[in-house]
């Protein structure tokens, strides 16, 4: 009796991660409203602040993990040969990973600074 | 009132082609009157109907661009002039007829009976007005096919998404009291294609003749195995 495999797993993790993001995204536009940062200073502190690095971190790892569902979606849908599926995949996955990566690099940097 | 039919012999012709009829509108008249009086004017020209009431579900075809039983389309609500096709994705026979076999294959993958693992009892297994109103808005289908054949996940996969109508059944024997087999039906739903191939794009519910919402009996079925999975 398995349900986790990629139907119901994949099909949750999208609508999860898309209502991080748009709660996230809500707090990021009040932010750049109210609080608009005005240097790169200030920019550096609002990141540094624990809270936002880890809502940012999460942020960006939602996105990349709704990209991957969605992505995958529109393969299975139109892309049928597994060969041509499975390359296109493993490129975009390494392209999602380089992504995080580089997100963690740059809010580390910011920490750090 | 003029209509652009769809037409294609696979014996006489190389490819479809599309022909001009003007047949003369009376009141009340549906889109299967006009069919009717088309063939009127040319026997050559086939389609599917039978009771003519929206019932059996014989005469889906695609009308200015949208499914829909030709028996209960009247033509005053249709854009002259009208084109007939036959339904999107599916194999031509001839003229307006389809092959629906992989339809009725998708249907009977669903296992659409009652599945008992108790002994039946020697008399009906009652339900509460409660339980039967679950069946409400599922148990209606005619299986006209309009909906599986308006979906595009279906026409991109026809052979392993299941398609709304197959799944409407689906949430109809899961939403049953009377059904012991829920376990297994979700278990064979499982995986990428069969259920999941659905984006909720509900071109579904707006082809339903019936009214009936397709769309929303996936999104049930997507519920139950959520709350079985945590």
């Amino acid at each position: 009796m398995s349900r986790r495999a990629s139907g119901l797993r994949a099909w949750f993790l999208q609508r999860a991660t898309a209502i991080y993001l748009i709660l996230f995204l809500l707090y990021l536009l009040q932010h750049l409203i109210f609080n608009p940062p005005d240097s790169f200073a200030a920019w550096q502190g609002w990141v540094a602040q624990p809270l936002v690095g880890l809502g940012l971190l999460l942020c960006f790892a939602s996105l990349l993990l709704h990209a991957w569902v969605g992505f995958r979606d529109v393969l299975i849908d139109y892309v049928h040969p597994t060969a041509i599926r499975v390359s296109i995949l493993t490129l975009f996955g390494f392209a999602l990973i380089g992504c995080a990566l580089w997100v963690m690099q740059t809010i580390f940097l910011a920490t750090v600074a | 009132m003029k209509f652009s039919v769809y037409r294609y012999n696979p014996e006489t012709d190389s490819e479809p082609y599309m022909q001009m009829f003007e047949i003369e509108q009376r009141q009340g008249m549906m889109l299967r009157d006009a069919l009717l009086a088309i063939q009127e004017q040319d026997e050559s020209f086939t389609f599917r109907h039978s009771c003519g009431e929206g019932v059996c579900g014989s005469d889906g075809v695609n009308v200015n661009g949208s499914n829909k039983l030709a028996c209960i389309a009247p033509l005053t609500e249709l854009k002259d002039p009208v084109e007939v096709r036959p339904f999107p994705g599916r194999p031509v026979i001839r003229d307006l007829v389809v092959d629906m076999s992989q339809f009725y294959a998708q249907y009977n993958q669903v296992d659409p009976w009652l599945q008992r693992k108790e002994p039946l009892p020697e008399q009906e297994i009652l339900q509460t007005p409660e339980e039967r109103d679950q069946l409400d808005g599922l148990y209606e289908c005619i299986m006209c096919g309009c909906c599986s054949t308006a979906c595009p996940s279906f026409w991109w996969n026809p052979d392993k998404f299941l398609g709304p109508q197959a799944l409407l059944s689906a949430c109809r024997f899961l939403a049953d009291s009377r059904d012991q087999a829920g376990e297994e039906r979700l278990d064979k739903l499982e995986g990428p294609y069969k259920l999941f191939r659905c984006h909720t794009i509900m071109s579904c519910v707006e082809a339903c003749p019936k009214g009936l919402n397709p769309t929303k009996a996936i999104g049930h079925i997507k519920a139950i195995m959520l709350k079985e999975a945590i």
